[in-house]
């Protein structure tokens, strides 16, 4: 028999029967409210014969058969009571280079210390190879950093190769290595500037806090989130290198102020199966390309999770550049995947099973409090119950459903005598910062809370961190999650999971989400409970089995479409706007076409062509030709407004020519001057008739100026809250509370900070155009462009100058209510905090800005967290 | 009855009717969110000065005058008075004394 076929024999027979009854006992321990069972497994395991079929499994490649080895080395740490078997299972978890495993066990006492010094010499010999061998030196720390496999491998590849795609499941620590090795590439002097790509603001947010406490404080290499040159030049010029962590919107707005020379050293892209994403995938796609076109030497490092094709990222480096992807499939966590089914005509009365390859392990009973009636109070109360431990993570397809169940649940846990005080903190910054009877604040209270995507960031941070700390038990949240933001936990419940409007989650995306599920280094296991798996309505294709993502470009799947594609581009020529089908389909990639086209001469020159059949690019270019002919503007301006069509550029440039107004009219009026809604509203119509139909519907646009104008004010998310509110009661309109916040969220984000600063840029660039052309350059203004502007939410240099020094827009706002002047540069803001530094107690801020304020604008701050390990 | 001219500044219109189509008709060329250039400008003080309540509706004087949004989505002229303040004025009362 070879070793495959016993590692075979060995899960499918040899030890299936043993191996199900640790699962059923180690699962049992983490689960709450379950009927009480009598414990006839834990004495009747054989150690011996069950690690030395570890031992064989653990090595195999296999990922089936190394979850096996990791359950019965964590079952033997956790479970054994004799000194001897947890040692053993110590052994065989950094057999599997599990290292945080091991150091778990030992936090946790289960493991006596000093392992090494009671081994036999020839098991301490390999320990100590092992541990040698599975080490990396950081040099920028001179620290030796264990490390696994994956990490180990990407270590040595991403240093000798220029590109590389590295690809591993949640949990295999692929962001606090890849920041490591930045900040090691970042030390060795060579580069100055680096990006971070992250495909939303929250993984931004995090990233960027993850790099400073890497870093610490005074940090000789920089960080920054903000779109704006001067770190960057600084570091051109000699200075501190610096390390820019952007989405790919921001990425194109620093290339737009600096220039199509922008230098850059090494680029990251995080999450980077996102390029296939509807819409945003292209936008990536030319981000990554600008960049690599303007620096040839470029190193490039594609970070993903479980993927089937990480090389595929790899497919246009220049020629002559070292590529290697860097994949790896093993389990660093036991996840298990735990169906609930209610036992038949007793509805508080749930049958959890565990689901194995080829069936399911009854693990038990689960007893609810109450009988839950629907699908909302189903999560909610099998949440409450099962995840009673804490750690317990809910998914919610809605934002207004999380705020539903996050109530729920907090009126099934028992209420602690004592709040905890920076859960009081959290608590007086939402009803302070956003509204005094947003559901948030009682929640947070009682340890519960929820969290979406349009939440201003600096609530969300806290909550993942109180989270992560264990104070907030329960987190209900929507697809943020699978978006990109590092949060592990214990327990994931969920029924039925969407993502986006109705879409079933596919397979990869469910189990990007799953995999959040044990948190590395902190617990043993994982446990992904899903509600009614036989329900075909919430699980129409069942509860979906492993999978990775398959990357596919959108570019390259729009263009696969084929005629779909140049059809439409033959009617954009022609198609009124609000005639255009199918432009959330074709439009963006539509747009990166036309833009290369125009570079290029033909996109038979493009890198995507090599991937395409002959004829259909072919037919692509001669759309595109047709098109060309009518457009003026040049490839460079296109090229600054990813995701515009040149030809709607073109479009607005005809407008603008045609008008026979005076052309001052035509620019966005100061947000002080009482002109400045009513020209927002005018601008907003005019992008919609002319460039792309952005602001929709039409109806909305007043409401979308509205919140344009109090955005570029700098008002508070607080403020323009309650402006919404009296809007309605002047109107006589009537509203609901929580909805009307999440609404104003929704357009903060989407419209002012999202749209308006991509579609209001644009616009400004064409204007300029027609200025100078017909002699105007008295209207071309050089301040901050409206894109930057809308971006940050200021239009004053103070406002600015506090979001430049590192504080949230929240933080900024609330602080920039107590200082006068609106002119203050750094320096002066940081003198204006030093001055004040004893009255900040009386000054009414919320504990939690405070902080931010202090940590960031006063150099002694301390009160800092620790960087997630995930 | 024949309609009786109508004076606006040294512009004479033959009836009220032919005024306010006229001044409508200025209000037409422009977008919410404009100034009102010069010489439409000059037209608007001869007709806001017709206004039965000009007193109060000009009050700290003319800066300017601006197109914006009215009521249900309509537009009208607005009057930008030197203290920074700002008020919207209906043509038809302009025109026919309407308060």
């Amino acid at each position: 028999m070879s070793i495959v076929d016993l590692q075979s024999w060995l899960v499918e027979q040899g030890i299936e029967e043993e191996l199900d009854q640790l699962t059923r006992h180690t699962v049992r321990g983490e689960i709450g409210n379950l009927l009480p069972e009598p414990d006839t497994v834990a004495p009747r395991v054989d150690w011996q014969r069950l690690l030395l079929a570890a031992s064989v499994l653990a090595r195999s490649d296999t990922r089936f058969h190394q979850e096996a080895a990791l359950r019965i080395a964590t079952s033997a740490v956790t479970m054994s009571r004799s000194a001897a078997v947890i040692d053993a299972g110590a052994v065989l978890l950094s057999k599997l280079s599990n290292f945080r495993a091991v150091a778990l066990a030992g936090k946790r006492a289960l493991l006596a210390d000093d392992l090494d010094g009671r081994l036999g010499m020839s098991l301490r010999i390999e320990a100590q190879r092992r541990q040698m061998d599975q080490a990396i030196l950081v040099e920028s720390s001179g620290r030796w950093l264990q490390v696994n496999d994956f990490q180990q491998r990407f270590w040595e590849k991403a240093t000798t190769n220029g590109w590389i795609s590295a690809s591993a499941p949640t949990a295999s620590g692929k962001t606090f290595l890849v920041l490591q090795w930045l900040i090691d590439q970042m030390h060795d002097g060579g580069k100055r500037v680096a990006i971070y790509l992250a495909p939303t603001r929250a993984l931004v947010a995090e990233i960027e806090t993850n790099l400073e406490l890497l870093l610490g404080k005074p940090g000789a290499i920089q960080v920054s989130s903000l779109p704006l040159t001067e770190k960057y030049d600084t570091a051109r010029a000699g200075g501190s290198p610096l390390i820019l962590v952007f989405t790919q919107e921001r990425l194109h707005l620093l290339a737009n102020l600096v220039g199509d020379d922008i230098a850059i050293d090494l680029l990251i892209v995080d999450e980077a199966h996102k390029i296939g994403d509807n819409q945003r995938g292209v936008i990536l796609q030319d981000a990554i390309e600008r960049v690599s076109r303007a620096n040839p030497a470029l190193k490039l490092v594609f970070i993903s999770p479980a993927t089937q094709n990480p090389d595929e990222l790899l497919a246009d480096a220049p020629e002559g550049t070292g590529t290697s992807p860097v994949d790896s499939d093993v389990p660093t966590v036991l996840q298990n995947v735990i169906v609930a089914e209610q036992v038949p005509r007793k509805p508080k009365l749930w049958d959890l099973s565990v689901v194995k390859a080829g069936g399911k392990q009854s693990i038990g009973t689960l007893t609810l409090a109450s009988s839950p009636t629907g699908p909302t109070k189903k999560l909610a109360f099998i949440a409450a119950a099962a995840g009673e431990q804490g750690g317990t993570l809910v998914y919610a397809n809605r934002a207004s459903d999380s705020e539903e169940i996050a109530d729920l649940i907090s009126q099934l846990i028992p209420a602690s005598a004592a709040v905890d005080k920076e859960l009081l903190e959290l608590a007086d910054l939402t009803r302070k910062g956003v509204h005094p009877q947003y559901r948030l604040a009682p929640l947070v209270e009682r340890g519960v809370a929820f969290h979406y995507g349009n939440m201003p960031s600096l609530i969300r941070l806290e909550i993942e961190r109180l989270f992560r700390a264990g104070k907030i038990r329960f987190l209900v949240c929507t697809s943020t999650l699978i978006e990109g933001v590092n949060l592990s936990c214990r327990t994931i419940v969920l029924r039925g999971p969407r993502k986006g409007l109705g879409n079933p989650m596919e397979p990869h995306d469910f189990w990007n989400l799953a995999g959040r599920a044990g948190r590395w280094g902190h617990e043993f296991q994982g446990n992904i409970i899903c509600i009614d798996p036989g329900n075909s309505q919430a699980w129409p294709h069942g509860v979906p089995a492993r999978a990775r993502y398959p990357i596919k470009r959108e570019s390259d799947a729009v263009i696969e479409t084929g005629a779909g594609l140049a059809d439409y581009l033959d009617r954009r020529v022609s198609a009124d706007l609000s005639e255009l089908q199918e432009a959330d389909q074709y439009e963006q990639v539509g747009s990166y076409l036309l833009t290369t086209f125009l570079r290029l001469g033909s996109i038979a020159e493009a890198g995507l062509a090599k991937r395409h059949d002959k004829d259909l690019i072919e037919r692509l270019d001669t759309s595109l030709a047709a098109i060309a002919a009518q457009v003026e503007i040049s490839p460079e301006i296109a090229n600054r407004h990813p995701g515009i069509s040149a030809l709607g550029l073109q479009r607005l440039l005809d407008a603008f020519r045609r008008y026979e107004g005076d052309p001052e009219n035509l620019l966005p009026a100061p947000v002080d001057s009482e002109d400045s809604y009513d020209r927002f509203v005018t601008i907003m119509r005019r992008i919609d008739q002319n460039m792309f139909p952005a602001f929709l519907p039409e109806g909305l646009i007043p409401l979308y100026a509205r919140i344009v104008v109090q955005w570029l004010k700098g008002f508070s998310l607080a403020m323009m809250i309650r402006r919404n509110i009296e809007y309605h009661v002047r109107n006589n309109r009537a509203y609901k509370l929580p909805t009307l916040i999440r609404q104003t969220m929704e357009y903060v984000e989407q419209i002012a900070r999202f749209k308006a600063p991509k579609y209001f840029s644009a616009y400004m660039d064409v204007l300029h155009i027609h200025l100078r052309a017909i002699g105007r350059d008295d209207l071309v203004e050089d301040g901050l462009d409206i894109g930057t502007q809308l971006e940050f939410g200021v239009s004053s240099r103070t406002l600015l100058s506090l979001m430049e020094l590192g504080l949230s827009r929240m933080s900024a706002v609330a602080l920039y209510e107590k200082i006068a002047r609106d002119d203050l540069d750094k320096d002066q803001c940081l003198a204006w905090v030093a001055d004040r530094i004893d009255q900040f107690a009386g000054m009414d801020i919320p504990a939690i800005i405070l902080r931010e304020i202090l940590e960031r604008l006063h150099p002694d701050a301390d009160g800092q967290t620790a960087p997630s390990d995930s | 009855m024949p309609s009786k001219p109508l004076m606006i500044g040294a512009l004479e219109f033959p009836s009220r009717g032919d005024a306010y189509a006229f001044l409508k008709g200025i209000l037409a060329r422009y977008d919410v969110g404009d100034r009102v250039n010069a010489a439409d400008s000059a037209i608007l003080r001869d007709a806001l000065a017709l206004h039965p309540e000009s007193t109060t509706k000009i009050d700290s004087g003319i800066k300017s005058f601006s197109v914006r949004t009215a009521d249900f989505g309509t537009k009208c002229f607005w009057v930008n008075r030197v203290d920074g303040s700002t008020e919207k004025f209906a043509l038809r009362a302009c025109v026919y004394g309407d308060k």
